[in-house]
């Protein structure tokens, strides 16, 4: 290992440490911090009143930063842990503003049940929206997002009654005032909103505690970094996006209809405005996206700044707020684009260990933890269950006349090819033969123009990625992907998860999988800091761990040091042991004659040749083909 | 059919505008995927522009473009340069999502610092060609509009020409169907991307030279333009040149159609029925392309 790559390493192993679990009594401080800090947070309407005489606008101020907390976190469950942008999230406020105030005035229901109905719509709404956008990448969803919020502003605007009720268009709804009226969701003394909303706020962020942690959690943080390769793990990428999206619309909406209870007048152009939306996306920047707490560090910096504003230059200059907003939008993006959530989190952590230290028996604790990760197992018994051991020579794979163009150019053309269960066959052939292309028309990445693919007797053509996936099919990047974001074992996990359900036991059972490719003493790094060689084994646990009977490998040597091949070709012998049959495009002729039983050849999307390993290899045609000339082989 | 025919005319003509805007947004993302949130910003920096051009020189809004486009390719191609291209250098591997919100600051400050420079007071500039209309079959047609309409009309032609007759316009598109192929050969891709951007600006001079003289000038009017394009966008597809116009046309007309006939709310619920059922038969639009 070079000195550079151990420099690296070193920096990404503190990191980790900081970042690392806490001891049991570090926990006990840290939720008890934790915990105070929520209590004080309550109480402050209690101390307003023993400081303040007149504590009211103080009161509202609090409000309102508790309320973008709230609607900035309901946003961060789509915008930041799934990384899908919404830019409309304003509409989906507006169903639940309007839902429960035209509910209360027209039909006397109790906002409190208007609010649950609004967040059901909402919901319905938004998964209606993202439906379609989440089988599409990236930008699609911002942008139909911000016009399904345009249009539903623009319509309310313009709609004075339907079907009879009265939305009353632009000039919007007067709640009736009725005193202080907790069944009604009214109040005259502020504080009583100001509990609501500190109680809707605990519970976003609770929900978004959970979610992180949970099965979902883990998927949509593998989502943010790389769909595609969620998608080769038997995770319907779509699915999970939209349950996100479910949770985010509910929770909007209820802060919608805080919103019209708080302020009684409720309008489509406030309500629904772009500006509402483009808060909620920017505290949530500024703050973490993607982490629990962000939006609140978010809002707690940002809202002060508008009533600053506000109260320097008054009503005149409405936008000088949004000036800074902006400004700040852009620097973070560019300059700090994780927000400000770790730099809190390591303080908090720090001043968490060091108290442990004053207070607790934290180093013998920390021995026994350190003891328990070297004890780690290497798998006993098989890494794969005994149903997939194969029925030996029996077709596995079979392709037939497959064709595949793009535009005008071939990318496979009539391809008929078979891989027996057991087998280990090499796929070979130049740069643009089509190697990949069959891969990604097997996992169904591509769809085939024309031709069949049976996998284990079922049909495999025109199924999505991850129920191939699901079906047996697994398989590695020739450009490996794996989460950057995630740590090797949260890798491995998201895998499994799918299968095992549990975190807990993902947890666990990654660990064999990681042994099992040789990176246990790695499991904890950030998937980022892996060298390349680490980073192909640690696709191949992960493409392992869905438990396939057959495995696609895409190049799984090309970009590794020769003194890393051996290793992965023994890893391969291994694979092939536990019962997997393997298919692999390979570069490295040495490497591809040794493991595999039978050879491949493809030129310009056609099968041109197939045989022994030796027999291809010293076919003059494959010569030709690779080297130009014969006799150059060697 | 007389009301049919109106309606359909007045939203031609103001479609075409529609048409420009969307276009504008459809060159940075056929390019680069990435969304231009700061396109309408741009606009209304342009129609600012024209404006004040007009107040202190007396340059009629027409002959605008020969100072605006220019300056608007100047600013759009350093917006890129200087605060789009580090994201795509740190991204490498992605679609930059985060340009998205960029811009979305950018547009935030710029049309708020505007606001405050300018007031949020609705300026007019005053033609002799402003309220000039003529009739064809008993049909009204506004003379500024329908100017609008062949503006557009002839800059989208240009643009086609220059997309699929020059060099730099053939390393723009190679640039958006395959980023590393086109690298390979010897593209130099930030400059693509500058182009492009500096493109996508200069087009909202022309834009504003051909709405000032019948719309208003506003610090939040580019706003209101943009939430309009991308609906456009998402209907004829994203990308898409062809599917920018077309989509600028079906939006102009229906809300000329509708709006004539029923009501303005009643254009926006087809409009958004319409959208809908694109969204879920055709999502990359009416003439998108799929991609995954």
């Amino acid at each position: 290992m070079s000195p550079s790559v151990k420099i690296r390493n070193s920096k990404f192993e503190i990191r980790n440490r900081d970042a690392g679990p806490l001891s049991r009594p570090e926990q006990v401080i840290a939720w008890i911090l934790g915990g105070l800090v929520v209590v004080a947070v309550a109480l402050v309407p209690v101390a307003t009143r023993w400081v303040l005489v007149d504590d009211n606008y103080w009161i509202q101020v609090l409000i309102w930063i508790l309320f973008f907390a709230y609607l900035s976190a309901a946003w961060n469950l789509i915008g930041g842990f799934a990384g899908q942008y919404s830019i409309g999230h304003a509409g989906l406020l507006g169903i639940g503003a309007y839902t429960s105030s035209l509910l209360s005035i027209n039909a006397g229901l109790s906002p409190w049940l208007g609010m649950a109905v609004g967040g059901l719509v909402a919901a319905a709404v938004g998964g209606l929206i993202g439906y379609p956008c989440f089988r599409l990448r990236g930008a699609f969803f911002s942008l139909v997002s911000i016009a399904f919020a345009e249009m539903l502003r623009v319509g309310t605007e313009l709609t004075d009654t339907v079907f009879g009720i009265e939305v009353n268009g632009v000039r919007g709804l007067l709640l009736p005032v009725l005193g202080h009226n907790p069944a009604a969701f009214q109040f005259v003394d502020k504080r009583y909103y100001y509990s609501v909303m500190l109680g809707l706020l605990l519970l976003v962020l609770a929900v978004g505690w959970g979610v992180k942690r949970s099965r979902l959690g883990y998927y949509l943080a593998a989502i943010r970094d790389d769909e595609e390769a969620v998608a080769s793990l038997g995770i319907n990428p779509a699915r999970a996006k939209l349950l996100a999206m479910l949770l985010s619309g509910f929770f909007t909406a209820i802060g919608g209809t805080f919103y019209a209870q708080f302020i009684l007048f409720i309008t489509p152009t406030r309500t629904m405005s772009l500006d509402f939306s483009v808060q909620m996306v920017i505290m949530a920047v500024l703050g973490g996206m993607g982490t629990v707490l962000g939006p609140v560090y978010g809002a707690v910096i940002l809202v002060p700044i508008a009533e600053v504003t506000r109260a320097v230059w008054g009503g005149s200059l409405q936008g000088v707020h949004l000036i800074v907003y902006g400004a700040l939008l852009m620097a973070v993006i560019l300059y700090c684009p994780q927000g400000i959530e770790g730099w809190i989190r390591r303080g908090f952590l720090g001043s968490v260990r060091w108290l442990a230290v004053r207070i607790g028996p934290a180093p013998a604790v920390l021995a026994e933890a350190a003891a328990h990760t070297s004890s780690m197992l290497l798998p006993e018994g098989g890494l794969l269950p005994a149903r997939l051991a194969p029925g030996n020579g029996q077709p596995l794979l079979v392709l037939r006349k497959l064709s595949r163009r793009f535009g005008g150019a071939i990318g496979v053309r009539d391809l008929t090819l078979e891989v027996k269960a057991g087998e280990v066959v090499g796929l070979i052939g130049p740069n643009g033969a089509g190697k990949t292309t069959v891969f990604n028309l097997i996992t169904g990445v591509l769809t085939p123009d024309a031709g069949e693919i049976r996998f284990a007797g079922s049909d495999l053509t025109r199924l999505r990625p991850d129920t191939i996936n699901r079906m047996g099919v697994a398989r590695t990047f020739q450009i490996v992907r794996p989460f950057v974001q995630l740590t090797a074992r949260e890798n491995v996990m998201v895998a499994l998860l799918p299968r095992v359900g549990r975190v807990a036991e993902a947890r666990k059972e990654a660990e064999r999988y990681l042994a099992f490719v040789g990176l246990s003493h790695r499991a904890d790094v950030l998937a980022d800091g892996l060298s390349t060689g680490e980073r192909k084994r640690l696709e191949l646990a992960r493409a392992l761990a869905t438990r396939p009977r057959l495995l696609l490998l895409d190049e799984v040597t090309g970009g590794v040091d020769q003194r890393s091949l051996p290793g992965l070709v023994a890893l391969i012998h291994q694979i092939r042991k536990e019962g997997v049959t393997l298919l692999l495009i390979e570069h490295n002729l040495r490497v591809v004659t040794t493991v595999a039983d039978r050879l491949v050849m493809l030129h310009l999307g056609e099968k041109i040749l197939e045989g022994t390993p030796e027999a291809v290899v010293g076919d003059p045609q494959v010569v030709e083909i690779y080297v130009g000339g014969p006799g150059a082989l060697r | 059919m007389q009301t049919f025919l109106q309606g359909a005319v007045g939203g031609l003509l103001i479609g075409g505008t529609y048409a420009l805007i969307a276009l504008g947004l459809n060159i940075v993302f056929g390019t680069m995927r990435v969304i231009n949130f700061a396109q309408g910003t741009l606009l209304m920096a342009g129609m600012f522009l024209v404006y004040w051009l007009w107040v202190l020189t007396g340059l009629h809004p027409y002959l605008s473009p020969l100072v605006t486009v220019p300056l608007l390719f100047g600013f759009g191609y350093v917006i890129q340069k200087a605060l789009v291209a580090p994201l795509f250098a740190r991204e490498r591997a992605r679609e930059p999502m985060s340009v998205l919100l960029l811009t979305l600051g950018l547009a935030l400050a710029l049309e708020n610092l505007a606001l405050l420079f300018f007031a949020a007071d609705f300026k007019t500039v005053q033609t002799d060609l402003a309220m000039r209309t003529f009739k064809v079959g008993g049909i009204i047609v506004s003379v500024p509009r329908l100017i609008g309409l062949l503006t557009a009309g002839i800059s989208g032609a240009a643009l086609y020409l220059f997309f699929t007759r020059t060099d730099l316009g053939r390393a723009v598109r190679a640039t958006g169907q395959d980023r590393e192929a086109a690298r390979l050969m010897g593209i130099d891709d930030f400059r693509v991307y500058n182009v492009a951007f500096g493109l996508s600006a200069g087009l909202m001079g022309i834009a504003a030279a051909i709405l000032v003289p019948f719309y208003y000038v506003h610090p939040a009017v580019g706003t209101s333009f943009i939430l309009k394009a991308f609906v456009i966008v998402v209907l004829g597809g994203m990308g898409s040149m062809p599917g920018a116009a077309l989509g600028g046309l079906i939006v102009g007309v229906i809300e000329g159609v509708v709006g004539l006939y029923v009501q303005a709310a009643a254009a926006q619920i087809v409009l958004f029925g319409l959208f809908v059922v694109i969204l879920f038969v055709r999502p990359a639009g009416l003439l998108g392309v799929e991609r995954r």
